[in-house]
């Protein structure tokens, strides 16, 4: 069953497997700023397997999106949220729900699922290897997990955003030759998102005076 | 026609765009004839759509006899909010009420814009786009008010809608994929082309996406267990609002769904798609069922009513017979029409008794001498009585259940819908007709017995508009319209 | 004249016990000698470990009163031990030695273990609370990264199909495409901070002076002084390069191995290994001045961090990425 890769799969697939890093990395990390440089650093390390598969698949509009990518990703988007973090003065997130110990395990647990689920699917891609795909299925379970047991707007976001990140991978995968309008038009979208989630992070701690979503627990039933 | 299409992407934004910046007094103005007009171009529309199939402008805007259901649904509450909010909003004085005003009605008219713009675009990719503008326009509308209950419902609606369309996207792409099997590398994601070319996907990689859409597009949608943002937005957005979520963001989600369906019919077969689709279609129905029996607040009680309705739905997709699917797409327009309705009640009552607690409001039926009866008409409506719209709907998806190898389902159907009829009609009566002694009294002061009087004319108006569509869509809907039905279920695969 | 020659698989063999045996109190020297220059000091001298145990053998053995003969040949086993492993690792050479199939690489792992074993019952026996303390800390640490080590040797295994170190250095020398695997490079990281917990460095352990309470690896011998103290430091540096050596010739870098029993390249292939250790020491080092303890209990992530690596890497071997 082992086929020999190219040094090329090699490459992007450790390119890969560093954004699922990334997204552990973000389990972690206990000050909010480092969560959003992990995103920082996530959207780079995406940025980058875009240039790459542009340059050896010779797909032009690539570099664009991975221009744009960078703009939106890499610059924008964190330092909006890293602004909102000095205005709001807080720098600890509140405590997760698990131990990092077993937060670790289930997203182990998870991403298991997502590179088997993936894997069973047969996908042939001419861009990508599809390993790529399943760890950014998993990449996609993992923020699932991120968003669930931590507790904090902050974390929440970036997982919605690192999300973002993992779904780029796959379309990197096994959609590489999607119209860059497409694209385009994706990436405006979060950039909205983006805005909104920020408006809201703000009325919640002009509200609270905490980025904690402990208290967010009145509307039941 | 095809400028009837480019007028309808265009309008309502720029009419968005001008409210901003415009006195609210013209702003309620101008939205309301961007909504009558939008709704008007939509009926214009039909009669086009049924005789050549299908109106489009450039490649990119495109409707067919499907998007046209779901676009008269969007456009007939868009008018019909923009007449209740000119009667319900009440500004406070100042700079604050005139800064309300404008967010108000910008967001009001970008989100119904964002709404019909997802129903005109063709193709997946745009086609997500536009709901992803809806989420982030509505949550922004949902936190207008500045409560703490509105910044819980907003951050709560803001994230898990967006992991929705999270993976909603996750399935764009994936089904992209499925089409680079048979156009190549690149190709727009059109529905004409999808449709031209389904039959040739990868059945797996098809699988996979719909699954994903239906998870993803169910959450927006409301289908349980995704549905958890819905309540709480729905109670603690303004009512305007409210009433647009639940009667045509709900559909459009919905219609998403139908696009992916159209598509894994033609690669899969039709039983896959209808298992998955009845599945979360029974579970939205039960949970809805029980949950609107223990209801105490007005609006959260109508929030479920829309899950069950988004339930019935589902099922009534998945039971497969061409007439239930009929009944689907004129469940989708006589929902619209009967839940706007019972919001628009809900709002003027709440304006009048100033609380969401049904146990503290009494004699609503007669506080309120015109919109107390037409809120217990449209709950009437809401519980599939005949006359109304809503009546007939049921009836068609329930008689092709029955016709069908899925009787079971049907009768299942029947059995949670009047668990539901119980729940809600319990509650409003109560709230409606009892004289409760206890009301007035000094333990709760704010919920003394108003004087008897309307709120507003404009409210009664936007009630009676939408009673008025329940009667026309349950005694004789217009033959354009079967026609479109029917041309639109047969585009659903289900008659081919 | 000596190219026609061939050495003697046993001699070669013997050459790697040797080596390891010899150089591994330079390599600790050399490290020593930097991190001092890292930490501005002028550090000690780079043959400073040979003085230090030399000293240590001349000196008399002082027993504690609690202890039993447990406490003296407890640090002789765990020197035999690390006598033993280099004969199943590539140390020299790119083929396979006579002995080398007597025990794959969990074969060397259990003997690495059954040695760390020896140091912790032999720092038990002393009755001494530090030395206690240490011995339970390393054996509860030791046990955590267990399933890490296991995972290494999995990915290893499947990569390779068969469990043998020499197996695994071939494929990675095989093409560059299976240097740069994802499968390969995960359990190599994860073997990488394997090796750090292993050796008491940062962010474990801190390695040089005496913090108590951080203590694991160190605090074992507190006890212990004289000869046995002499073999138990010795045997820390043999330990330190047996791991750097795996890590090298085994994943990172096995280049530079002498690939017949040819004297000149067996010659050559000794002083090429030592410079490879001592080069992977420079960058324990530098990781030593770049981070900060951990404190204690937060070592189980740590742990969990290599133990997520090594599953990385299993997975994403059957999930077709090699």
């Amino acid at each position: 069953m082992h086929s020999a890769p190219t040094t090329y799969a090699g490459v992007a697939d450790v390119i890969a497997v560093l954004v699922l890093l990334t997204e552990f990395a973000m389990l972690r990390a206990p000050l909010l700023r480092s969560q959003v440089r992990l995103y920082m650093f996530q959207s780079l390390v995406v940025t980058a397997l875009a240039v790459v598969v542009a340059a050896t698949r010779h797909i032009d509009e690539l570099y664009v999106l991975a221009l744009l990518s960078f703009a939106l990703k890499v610059v924008l988007v964190p330092n909006l949220v890293l602004r909102l973090l000095r205005d709001a003065d807080v720098d600890l997130a509140g405590s997760s729900v698990l131990g990092v110990a077993s937060m670790t395990l289930i997203a182990i647990g998870v991403s298991a699922f997502g590179f088997f689920a993936v894997g069973s699917l047969h996908v042939h891609s001419t861009a990508l290897p599809t390993t790529a795909l399943a760890v950014a299925a998993a990449v996609v379970l993992v923020a699932f997990v991120l968003i669930i047991l931590r507790s904090d707007v902050v974390s929440q976001a970036i997982g919605f955003f690192s999300l973002e990140n993992g779904i780029s991978v796959a379309s990197l995968v096994v959609a590489a030759g999607m119209p860059v309008v497409v694209e385009v038009a994706f990436l405006f979208d979060l950039l909205v998102a983006v805005v909104v989630f920020g408006v809201i992070m703000r009325v919640h701690h002009g509200r609270t005076k905490t980025l904690s979503t402990d208290e967010l627990d009145r509307l039941k039933g | 026609m095809s400028s009837v299409l480019v007028v309808l992407i265009f309008a309502p934004f720029a009419v968005g765009i001008a409210t901003f910046f415009l006195p609210v007094r013209f702003s309620k103005v101008v939205t309301t004839v961007s909504g009558a007009s939008s709704f008007v171009l939509a009926l214009v529309l039909i009669p086009a759509v049924t005789s050549r199939s299908h109106v489009a402008a450039g490649s990119l805007l495109r409707v067919d006899a499907l998007s046209a259901v779901f676009l008269t649904a969007t456009t007939f509450l868009y008018g019909a909010t923009a007449v209740f909010a000119n009667g319900y909003l009440d500004l406070a004085k100042g700079a604050a009420g005139v800064r309300y005003g404008r967010r108000f009605y910008a967001g009001l008219n970008i989100f119904c814009w964002s709404m019909i713009a997802a129903t005109l675009v063709n193709g997946l990719a745009l086609l997500w786009v536009a709901i992803e503008i809806t989420t982030v326009v509505s949550a922004l509308l949902v936190a207008i008010d500045d409560t703490d209950g509105a910044t819980e419902a907003s951050w709560k609606y803001v994230l898990i809608a967006s992991l929705g369309l999270g993976i909603a996207l996750f399935a764009t792409v994936i089904m992209y994929y499925a089409g680079t099997t048979v156009f190549g590398a690149a190709y727009d994601l059109s529905y004409t082309k999808l449709l031209a070319g389904a039959g040739r996907f990868p059945p797996d990689v098809v699988r996979l996406a719909f699954v994903l859409a239906v998870l993803g597009f169910g959450t927006k949608m409301g289908l349980v267990p995704v549905h958890t943002w819905l309540p709480d937005a729905h109670s603690e957005a303004p009512t305007p609002v409210s009433a647009l979520l639940s009667g045509a963001l709900l559909a459009v989600s919905f219609y998403a769904i139908l696009r992916y369906f159209q598509i894994a019919v033609r690669t899969l077969g039709p039983t896959f798609p209808r298992n998955v689709l009845l599945i979360f279609g029974i579970a939205s129905l039960l949970l809805a069922a029980l949950y609107v029996l223990s209801q105490r607040d007005l609006k959260r009680l109508l929030a479920y009513s829309s899950v069950e309705h988004m339930g019935i739905l589902a099922i009534g997709m998945s039971l497969g017979a061409p007439i239930a699917v009929v009944g689907v797409l004129l469940h989708v327009l006589a929902h619209a029409a009967a839940k706007g309705t019972a919001f628009f009640g809900a709002g003027s009552v709440v304006r009048k008794f100033g609380t969401k607690d049904m146990t503290k409001i009494r004699g609503a039926f007669s506080a309120l001498p015109w919109s107390g009866p037409m809120m217990v008409a449209s709950v009437l409506a809401l519980s599939a009585m005949p006359p109304f719209g809503l009546f007939r709907s049921e009836f068609l998806i329930v008689l092709g259940g029955l016709s069908g190898p899925r009787g079971v389902v049907a009768v299942l159907l029947v059995v949670l819908v009047t668990l539901a009829f119980f729940g809600v009609s319990w509650s409003t009566t109560q709230m409606m007709f009892t004289q409760d002694a206890q009301v007035g009294s000094s333990d709760n002061p704010g919920s003394a017995n108003p004087a008897k009087g309307e709120v507003s004319t404009s409210i009664v108006v936007a009630m009676a508009l939408g009673l008025v569509a329940l009667v026309v869509l349950g005694v004789h809907p217009p033959s354009q319209l079967n026609h479109l039905l029917n041309d639109a279920a047969r585009e659903l695969g289900s008659r081919r | 004249m000596l190219g026609h020659s061939v050495m003697a698989p046993e001699g070669v063999q013997a050459l790697q016990v040797l080596t390891v045996m010899l150089g591994a109190p330079l390599v600790s020297g050399a490290i020593s000698h930097v991190e001092g220059r890292l930490q501005g000091r002028r550090g000690p001298r780079i043959l400073q470990p040979y003085y230090d145990i030399a000293k240590l053998f001349r000196k008399e053995t002082v027993v504690t009163e609690e202890s039993s003969w447990v406490f003296l040949i407890g640090p002789v086993i765990a020197f035999g031990c690390y006598l033993i492993v280099p004969l199943l690792i590539p140390v020299l050479t790119t083929y396979g030695l006579p002995l080398g199939y007597m025990g794959d690489i969990l074969g060397g792992g259990f003997v690495l273990a059954l040695g760390g074993f020896a140091v912790a019952i032999a720092g038990t026996d002393s009755g001494a609370p530090y030395a206690q303390l240490g011995s339970s800390r390393a054996m509860t640490f030791g046990a955590l990264i267990e399933p890490t080590i296991l995972f290494v040797v999995f990915a290893v295994a499947i990569i390779t199909s068969t469990d043998l170190p020499y197996a695994l250095a071939a494929t990675v020398r095989s093409s560059s495409a299976e240097m740069v695997g994802p499968s390969h490079v995960l359990a190599a990281a994860a073997f990488f901070l394997v090796v750090l917990a292993d050796t008491g460095r940062i962010p474990v352990e801190t390695h040089s002076g005496t913090l108590e309470f951080g203590m694991i690896d160190e605090a074992r011998t507190l006890e212990h002084s004289g000869p046995p103290l002499a073999l138990l430091t010795w045997g820390a540096a043999m330990k330190q390069l047996i791991l750097y050596t795996i890590l090298i010739n085994v994943f990172v870098a096995p280049w530079g191995l002498a690939a017949s029993g040819n004297p000149a390249a067996v010659a050559l292939a000794v002083p090429s290994l030592l410079g490879k250790a001592v080069a992977l020491g420079l960058v324990f080092a530098v990781i030593d001045n770049l981070f900060s303890k951990l404190r204690l209990f937060k070592i189980t992530e740590f742990i969990a961090a290599a133990f997520l690596l090594a599953v990385l890497a299993v997975f994403l071997f059957f999930a077709g990425g090699g």
